[in-house]
């Protein structure tokens, strides 16, 4: 009862958002643990990850839960298991929460379909990864002095939104919590019909500082597009699309959800200056994870009684 | 090929609402069948065997140039027996398999397999296309004389397409002058890198998009072709306003005809946003635009008919991401119903238009049936336009059960199909009887 999955943030309203970053400061602060005790949280990964793999485990345990943990390289998955029945598998073991990586967008909703568990999407292809918009809502929030002070807030999404799944999920997030998005990124970078979110549209980094951006958040570019017919080259993207110190005036925050290719998203000498959340964002992955977790078991109201 | 039968007795249909714009037939009367063919249109017949078709509409029997019996290789998901058998549950008397099959039909004795399994297992009027290139692969074109001695009706790059202009032109010259008509699937593969339709549902859900104009670029060259070799082209699965105004355009100046299906006449690329892979299908699903514009092709006669491309698909090759699940639905047993159903009783399209859509117009181009004539074959469809019925996997004939069309409530279902003067699919129960 009370269980809750987190696919994408397509259903989550601005109270629910805030409701979530609270439970992860209270998490931070140590004022509530031990929030999963007894219960099992599965970590399926059917594609490569570190970071995000590696913060859902350690939530899982500061949180008490015992963690079953099946990646790619090492279980029945690389023997051809479909996602379906590995799903079926861990709901069978008496999962409490099934924490899926996936290449292909709309595996999480597939394996929810299967499950009683409740599934939280930890990436699936370029669809969503509703708990990395979460994380960034929690550490910018926090740099800003707090939720309401995101209201109205300008934030540049900058980069490949076409393979994106950090940006299928931040662009819902930060609408929600009331901020203004705009996309920046040439043409074969963006969905065919980008103009479905009702965003301003805009062709370089100066051009988003013009648009008055008070947060520019850079997207990865993967390899394999760095090489392909999309881009020209790495130095023509990183001329128009890179963040650079000169980009940085009072207060332009920096955000990415790593890991960062220096030098071409973001220059080398921004990734880890005074205006970068990077290292935030990854310090909010756990407390985050853990309110993710305590809510989707349900165990978030025993926390609030 | 026609199936095996023996000469069965005489039938009469009696006081059915007789529609074949064809003939130009459009009311309540008796029509007698006899040794296999139409022998009598008019009023009191008389016959050893009497169908009291009271309320009841008969048409031509359905054609589908575009189905995938899956056989040879994957009849765990489809037979000639039960592909057959879901042909004719939806009023269909005439199919043209395709060759895409495992091994694909590129050689005579796939081909002459395939005949003799037609005349065991068939319940319908079932044609071969053979593959135009050897392993559909674009580079070497099969034998297709030698395919046609052995039983090919015309051959086809279904499936794939041909991804060499120079390829397609020699094959279509050469198909020409074979006497081989050809089936083109049409598709560029350097525009088509991805698995549904690229418009807003697609870019919303992350989900890999094919543009519009992979379609419309390989339809534009197919159709220039036709227009240069002379060869009887037929371009199926057309799913874009473009590609249609293309084929409108080519019209008269080449020997060609085109056909849609009923899943793109009726449900657009929304369906993207439930990420489910039943979904997923080629050509991909299409904004509402696309779907109106072809189906005023279709109202104009541009594009000449309906084909359902029916392609069963085992439960393991659709119970996963779009981006992994194999593409195609099912497509016999629904196609009447639905486009009745959302075209016909919406005011899109006259039931007469939709019967010559897919009766009359595929039977004269297979060259056989689609006519309620006296002498032709006796190849009928049945219905009963006022039936609800909902689809679901117990109402499937098909040994498979991807039908996008399930938990659908839809309006006129298929009660009798007959072929060669004998019902194949027979759901008229009591109303069967020997009368003096």
């Amino acid at each position: 009862l009370g269980i809750k999955s987190f696919l994408s943030l397509e259903h989550t309203d601005r109270d629910e958002l805030r409701e979530i970053l609270d439970l992860a400061r209270a998490h931070e602060e140590g004022s509530v643990s031990q929030t999963l005790a007894g219960k099992t949280v599965c970590l399926a990964f059917f594609e490569a990850s570190t970071r995000t793999a590696v913060s859902f485990e350690l939530a899982a345990r500061r949180c008490g839960a015992d963690v079953i943990s099946l990646s790619e390289q090492a279980s029945a998955i690389s023997k051809g298991e479909s996602l379906v029945d590995t799903v079926v598998t861990l709901d069978r073991l008496g999962a409490d929460a099934i924490v899926l990586r996936h290449p292909a967008a709309g595996a999480a909703s597939l394996a929810s379909r299967h499950t009683a568990a409740p599934v939280v999407n930890a990436g699936d292809g370029c669809g969503q990864h509703p708990t990395q918009a979460l994380l960034d809502l929690y550490a910018l929030s926090k740099a800003l002095g707090g939720f309401d002070d995101l209201l109205g807030r300008r934030v540049a999404i900058i980069g490949d939104v076409l393979h994106s799944r950090v940006a299928r999920s931040v662009i819902p997030a930060f609408t929600k919590a009331g901020m203004e998005v705009a996309l920046v990124a040439p043409g074969t970078l963006l969905p065919r019909d980008a103009g479905a979110w009702g965003l301003p549209v805009l062709s370089s980094v100066d051009e988003a500082l013009d648009w008055e951006a008070d947060v520019l958040y850079a997207l990865r570019l993967q390899r394999e597009r760095m090489t392909g017919a999309r881009i020209p080259s790495v130095g023509e993207y990183a001329r128009f699309f890179g963040v650079a110190r000169r980009h940085l005036r009072g207060g332009t925050l920096v955000m990415h959800p790593g890991p960062v290719n220096r030098g071409i998203e973001i220059s080398g000498d921004v990734v880890l200056g005074d205006s970068s959340l990077v290292p935030n964002q990854v310090a909010a992955g756990v407390p985050v994870r853990s309110a993710v977790l305590t809510v989707a078991t349900g165990a978030a109201q025993r926390v609030a009684a | 090929v026609i199936p095996g039968r023996t000469n069965p007795p005489d039938l009469v249909v009696r006081h059915a609402h007789v529609l074949d714009p064809g003939s130009g037939l459009d009311g309540v009367m008796d029509v007698r069948l006899s040794g296999g063919r139409i022998a009598e249109v008019g009023d009191n017949l008389r016959g050893t065997r009497e169908l009291d078709a009271d309320g009841l509409h008969l048409f031509p029997g359905f054609v589908d140039v575009h189905a995938h019996w899956r056989t040879p290789g994957r009849e765990d998901e489809e037979t000639i027996e039960s592909g057959s058998a879901s042909a004719a549950a939806g009023g269909f008397t005439g199919v043209v398999m395709m060759p895409n099959t495992d091994p694909i039909v590129d050689s005579p004795v796939v081909v002459s397999g395939l005949v003799r399994r037609i005349e065991r297992e068939s319940r319908v009027r079932a044609r071969i296309s053979a593959a135009l290139h050897v392993g559909l692969e674009g580079k070497r074109l099969t034998e297709m004389r030698l395919l046609k001695e052995a039983g090919a009706f015309c051959v086809s790059d279904d499936g794939l397409g041909t991804a060499s202009a120079g390829v397609l032109r020699n094959g279509m010259m050469y198909a020409c002058s074979a006497g081989l008509p050809l089936i083109l699937h049409c598709e560029d593969h350097t525009l088509a890198t991805g698995v549904v339709h690229d418009g807003v549902a697609a870019s919303l859900a992350g989900i890999p998009g094919s543009p519009a104009s992979a379609e419309d670029v390989a339809t534009a060259t197919a159709l220039i072709l036709a227009a240069e070799t002379g060869a009887k082209t037929h371009i199926t699965h057309v799913s874009t306003a473009l590609s249609a105004a293309l084929v409108a355009f080519f019209k008269g100046r080449a020997d060609i005809t085109a056909d849609t299906t009923p899943h793109h006449l009726t449900l657009t690329d929304d369906l993207i946003s439930t990420l489910e892979g039943l979904y997923r299908v080629n050509p991909p699903l299409r904004p509402d635009a696309d779907r109106d514009g072809v189906g005023e092709a279709l109202r104009t006669g541009v594009v000449d008919f309906v084909a359902t491309d029916h392609a069963p698909h085992a439960s393991e090759e659709k119970e996963l991401p779009l981006e992994e699940a194999a593409p195609g639905f099912l497509g016999h047993e629904t196609a009447f119903s639905a486009l009745h159903t959302e075209i016909v009783l919406t005011g899109k399209l006259t039931l007469s238009r939709l019967v010559e859509a897919m009766g009359c117009a595929p039977g004269r181009w297979v060259g056989e049936g689609g006519r309620l004539t006296v002498g032709e074959p006796a190849d009928l469809a049945l219905l009963d336009l006022s039936e609800r019925w909902t689809v679901d996997s117990g109402t499937m004939i098909s040994r498979s059960s991807n039908s996008p069309y399930f938990g659908k409530t839809l309006t006129g279902r298929v009660v009798g199909t007959i072929v060669g003067g004998e019902l194949v699919h027979d759901r008229t129960g009591a109303q069967l009887g020997t009368r003096g």
